[in-house]
């Protein structure tokens, strides 16, 4: 066994492989960008070699940077993690021939796999079932479009060296099919040094069901089951399980065995992924191989048991597998949210800053939290937004749902935004809780985006009470204060109207050992929690059951956050509640006359100038953040009055940029 | 006697209608409340004893003698908030609309007197259309001797103005002398002269809400340290403000038991500080991870927002804070923010309640504007103010203290009691690169020798060590440990006393 491994990457995955490392007896070398000096991959590790400014380019990517920080350190083997080199033939190659194992497949199998349209042959070959489509690379849009009308439409575009959601177009049309091949080549180029792209048949109503597959270099090869991962947004995966719930005994051994087949046709020893494309039929199509650990992983290691990153190391240490097909059993239902960096009430924008707050759930109960940053940390704009990846594991589907939601309800993050809101509405979306759905579903059940509307509450009592309940505690301190007229004290009173939604609930509110009694709508509540002000979160049993809440104070209003929801209440005497009904709503302010920049970036363009007319849908400026341009567009014709911020400043959230008249 | 009862029964409802139900609904049509519901909301229910409901007015010309209203369009009294007493006028819009009378005066004259005998704050709620003209130089005689008391209470008991409708010409001076003044956004409004007076001399065009509403005045002028949504916020956000005060200037501040451990560390500190001296954070969070429960009270929040300034406790017990903020043009000082910490310090030293200073300053605001509007005179304020002051004095310097900005900001020179540093301050005159740019102004054209030098001077001054070695700075702690450290100075220091030379006042440069 190795002696010290380097991890070729950060974030969380970087930490995820040294804990394994950690628990082999394995000394672990870091490498990290000068932005990511204080990452906690470089605190975890043994040792840590800091290998160029923030840009991956400049960094992660770094081969030769890479290999001698293997030297200077004596680590005898990389794991490259996913992304960056971790599908990269060459760096596997001058790995080896420098004489460090690479923790994943042979160079030769990266390369039969990496390159999609190689990958379709070999998988014709080996006799997986194959997608209809046009196995070479395309040279212009033309022939793109000639192409997509032989396959029939809709077709995907998909760059050769793709992954992860990331050069990758649909074309229902000729039109779309000649633009979306200009952008795809674009787009790869950009993100992959490498602009080739191909055209398949696009399965409509499709599942994206993957298997995970482990070999040794003696030939073993065992599959361990499938991966859901059908719940996507824009093509990024956003809730993975597993098993699958639509998959029958027979079908995944079909599926299983195909992958193996695929596996074994090209010596593959590592753990890989082959992904298939899933019709309401059961038919399914080989898509393509990911020759690295998978983000979503974690959901195949609760059910089988298996570490695979682990098994990675040993593999490519040159051990044996040590069970077989038949010992890999399903146990129990394993879901894993990604928990990303980024607005949904915003249109999913990516946010970025420090984690003023963050408080991942505890890891009990079959919990997991795999992630790379820490309170006090920075999400910065160089890297991929995914703060943590959230991992139950349950007896059943339904109990690992209601595990999510309670672990969602816990997780705190403030500082940046993140999709908590989102994940927890997902988890109550009866598609979702039903298993019907398929890569459709977020784009069709929020056809228009995300927004607070979206997120519902079973039971918005709950909120009522515990509402109260923190009220009354803030009374009970104020009732401390020194200095009171003696004899003449404070005392608060028990009874209160807390409102929400526009209604108005009377309450009472009894004191009493380790939490309270609340009384609303003639029924009672039990609460009993050690909630202080100032405590983000609210733990504690309500009417028995266990509860668990974020909990806010702005101004007047106690602001809630459960199941997804923020909720915003206010609580107070019945005699200010009547006072506060004669206050006039006031109309928020009109912003429509301003440019906001939507996210914190770089104003990399504007594209008018002071007096322009601009029509709808026409470019007004560009921004950059978390390597991604974003384009911001007129939302309807207007003269421009004033350009506020120049290009090459930073913007913060909400800053403007233009004002119209 | 139970004639008389009757009688006082008929008084005390009369009374209690102010200008009527037509004007009440008027009142409440405007989303303003009345005279006496404020006070309910302001108060501990119950809790409010009025005076001189049955006082009128004594004016009888221009009609004013057929037109009797009992209270004279002003309640007044005390009663508690939390249990702690407090003195109230609240001007009653509905009768005369606000004006005041001479003895509409008297009775506001009353209560400060009142609070000044026993040590309790006053507050007032401003709704006044302003003098009662009827009546002339009397209500103006009713004024000054408002302001006079104003002056006499200052430093002595808490005055808190809260401005909720017209607050016109010479009425302005009474809350301007106050501590604190909140506004509510949309229904108040203070100005000197109105839009019409303005229009006829300077023929600027503009509305008595962008003249002297909440938000010009808690944006553009900083005469008023907070603006509410309305009046039931800004009546419940004035309670939990009044907790913070002393009743007057031989109290200790209110102590608030908290759960909060006074040890408690926060390991997020310890990279608040980015790494880049030019980047900047929000000391805000700061702030709030050090302070009791995370509760900071704000004021002047969207004034001179490159210092920040409000109440929090530490260990229960009010405190101060005054923090430049590496956000807002990089922290530096100017005319506002010298201004707007000066009168915080000062109100601090004058109520017993300690200062927490944190400090990241690279140094006064350099240009004419600020020269020629007299930044010489109004950084003097601050300066001033830290001098002068007694409390106890703790103070942090997270990162920049530069220059003159350094001296100011509660140093050890200005009586500093407990003058920490975090390991990222940086204490020297000026930053590397202005510094070299001085000290070998001969190799200025070599750009490879001033990097040289500026890594040299870099590394001798940025860095706590030197004002260490002199005792300028106490101890150098860990970011994660400020809570624990500052909790423990200030317990050591809570029995501090030391003394300014008598005299009749100290002449700060106004």
């Amino acid at each position: 066994m190795f002696k010290k491994i380097l991890i070729a990457n950060r974030g969380e995955i970087a930490c995820r492989v040294i804990k394994t490392a950690k628990k082999m007896g394995i000394a672990t070398v870091a490498v990290y960008s000068e932005a990511d000096r204080d990452a906690r991959h470089v605190e975890l590790a043994d040792e840590a070699v800091c290998i160029g400014p923030a840009p991956s380019k400049e960094s992660y990517l770094v081969m030769d940077k890479i290999i001698d920080a293997c030297k200077a350190t004596g680590a005898e083997a990389v794991h490259p993690g996913y992304g960056f080199l971790s599908e990269n033939t060459d760096f596997a190659r001058r790995l080896e021939e420098a004489g460090i194992v690479f923790i994943g497949p042979k160079h030769q199998s990266i390369a039969a796999m990496g390159d999609k349209i190689a990958s379709k042959k070999l998988a014709n070959a080996a006799k997986v079932n194959c997608i209809p489509g046009h196995n070479e690379a395309i040279a212009t849009p033309d022939e793109a479009v000639k192409i997509a009308r032989g396959i029939g439409y809709p077709v995907m575009i998909k760059a050769s060296a793709g992954g992860g959601g990331k050069g990758l177009r649909v074309a229902y049309n000729d039109k779309e099919a000649h633009e979306g091949f200009a952008s795809c080549k674009t787009e790869a180029l950009n993100a992959f040094g490498d602009d080739r792209v191909f055209i398949e048949k696009f399965v409509e109503e499709p599942r994206h069901i993957e298997i995970q597959v482990l070999g040794d270099a003696q030939g073993n090869t065992v599959y361990l089951h499938e991966r859901e991962c059908s719940i996507q947004r824009r093509h990024q995966k956003v809730i993975e399980e597993a098993p699958s719930p639509f998959l029958d005994p027979a079908t995944r051994k079909a599926m299983g065995e195909q992958a193996v087949a695929l596996a074994k046709a090209v010596q593959y020893q590592s753990a890989g992924t082959v992904e298939f494309v899933v019709g309401k039929d059961k038919s399914f199509y080989f898509l393509e191989m990911n020759t690295r650990l998978q983000v979503e992983h974690p959901v195949t290691e609760l059910i089988t048991g298996i570490d695979l990153v682990e098994w990675m190391i040993r593999v490519a240490a040159g051990d044996t597998l040590s069970f077989t097909q038949d010992d890999l059993k399903i146990n129990g239902w394993a879901m894993e949210c990604r928990i990303n960096a980024e607005d949904p009430f915003r249109g999913f924008l990516p946010s970025t800053g420090r984690l003023v707050k963050y408080l991942p759930p505890p890891e009990v109960k079959g919990v997991r939290v795999d992630t790379g940053v820490y309170e006090g940390g920075e999400i910065s704009m160089f890297y991929d937004s995914m703060i943590a990846k959230l991992i139950v594991h349950a007896p059943t589907r339904g109990e690992a749902i209601l595990r999510m939601r309670e672990a969602l309800n816990e997780f705190v993050i403030r500082g940046v935004s993140s999709n908590i809101a989102f994940q927890a509405t997902l988890m109550q979306n009866p598609r979702f809780v039903n298993g019907n759905f398929n890569t459709g579903l977020i784009a069709e059940e929020y056809p228009k985006g995300f927004d607070a509307t979206d997120v519902p509450h079973d039971d918005p009592m709950i909120l009522v009470v515990v509402a109260a309940a923190i009220h009354g505690r803030f009374l009970h301190k104020n009732a401390l204060i020194t200095g009171q007229m003696p004899g003449h004290e404070y005392h608060p009173s028990d009874q209160y109207v807390v409102l929400f939604n526009g209604e108005r609930y009377p309450v009472t509110v009894k004191s009493e050992q380790g939490g309270w009694i609340v009384t609303a709508s003639e029924k009672t509540y039990a609460i009993r929690s050690t909630w202080q002000p100032g405590d983000l979160l609210a733990r504690g049993t309500l009417n028995g059951q266990e509860m668990c809440m974020q909990v806010e104070r702005v101004g007047l209003i106690y602001r809630l956050f459960h199941w997804g929801v923020q909720a915003d209440l206010q609580v107070m005497s019945a005699r200010a509640a009547d006072l506060l009904a004669l206050m006039l709503v006031k109309a928020p302010p009109d912003l429509s006359k301003f440019l906001l920049s939507p996210m914190p970036g770089l104003l990399t363009q504007v594209a008018v100038s002071a007096g322009q007319e601009v029509k709808a849908g026409e470019v007004l400026a560009k921004i950059e953040a978390m390597k991604m341009e974003n384009i911001l567009k007129a939302e309807r014709d207007c003269i421009v009055e004033k350009v506020l911020v120049q290009a090459g400043e930073s913007l913060a959230v909400d800053q403007v940029i233009l004002a119209f008249k | 006697m139970h004639e008389i009862i009757d009688q006082l029964d008929e008084k005390r409802r009369r009374a209690a209608l102010g200008g009527g139900q037509k004007r009440i609904d008027s009142q409440h049509a405007k989303g303003k409340l009345t005279a006496r519901e404020r006070i309910d909301l302001l108060l501990d229910d119950g809790s409010f004893e009025e005076w001189d409901m049955f006082k009128e007015h004594r004016c009888v010309d221009f009609g004013m003698d057929q037109s009797h209203i009992p209270g004279d369009g002003v309640v007044i009294g005390y009663g508690t908030i939390n249990g702690r007493m407090v003195f109230v006028y609240s001007q009653d819009f509905t009768v005369f609309g606000g004006a005041l009378s001479e003895t509409h005066a008297e009775k506001i004259c009353k209560v400060m007197d009142h609070a000044m005998k026993v040590g309790a704050p006053v507050i007032g709620l401003n709704d006044s259309g302003g003098a009662r003209i009827q009546e002339g130089v009397a209500a103006l005689g009713g004024y000054a001797d408002v302001f006079q008391r104003n002056v006499m209470a200052s430093g002595v008991i808490p005055q808190i103005s809260l401005i909720m409708g017209p607050c016109a010409g010479g009425a302005v001076y009474s809350p301007a002398i106050t501590d604190f003044i909140f506004m509510v956004k949309d229904t108040s409004y203070m100005f000197v002269t109105g839009p019409e007076v303005v229009k006829t001399v300077t023929h600027e065009d503009v509305t008595a809400e962008e003249l002297g509403g909440a938000l010009t005045h808690t944006t553009k002028s900083g005469v008023a340290d907070l603006a509410f949504d309305h009046d039931v916020q800004a009546l419940m956000m004035l309670r939990r403000f009044f907790d913070f005060l002393p009743l007057n200037n031989r109290e200790k501040p209110p102590v608030k038991p908290t759960k909060d451990p006074a040890d408690r560390l926060d390991h997020s500190l310890d990279t608040l500080v980015p790494d880049n001296p030019n980047k900047p954070y929000d000391i805000k969070e700061l702030i709030q991870k050090m302070v009791d429960d995370t509760e900071f009270f704000e004021l002047q929040p969207n004034y001179a927002k490159n210092i920040v300034i409000g109440f929090a406790r530490m260990e229960g017990q009010t405190v101060g804070i005054v923090a430049n903020q590496p956000m807002v043009l990089a922290g530096c000082l100017d005319i506002k923010s010298a201004i707007k910490a000066g009168r915080f310090v000062r109100f601090c030293d004058a109520f017993n309640i300690p200062i927490i200073t944190l400090v990241d300053v690279p140094g006064f605001m350099p240009g004419t504007s600020q020269e020629y509007s007299g930044i010489i005179k109004h950084g003097a304020k601050l300066l001033y103010a830290y001098a002068e002051c007694t409390v106890p004095k703790v103070t942090l310097i997270t990162r920049k203290a530069y220059g003159g900005a350094y001296d100011v900001m509660a140093s050890k020179h200005l009586r500093g009691d407990v003058n920490f540093a975090w390991p990222s301050a940086e204490i020297a005159v000026m930053g590397p690169k202005g510094a070299v740019e001085i000290i070998f102004r001969d190799e200025k054209g070599d750009p490879v020798k001033v990097a040289e030098r500026e890594a040299e001077y870099k590394a001798k001054f940025a860095n706590p060590f030197v004002a260490g070695a002199r005792g300028f700075i106490d101890d150098v702690i860990m970011p994660n440990e400020t809570r624990k450290r500052v909790c423990r100075s200030l317990a050591m220091l809570r029995g501090k006393t030391i003394q300014n030379p008598w005299r009749k006042h100290g002449n700060i440069p106004l």
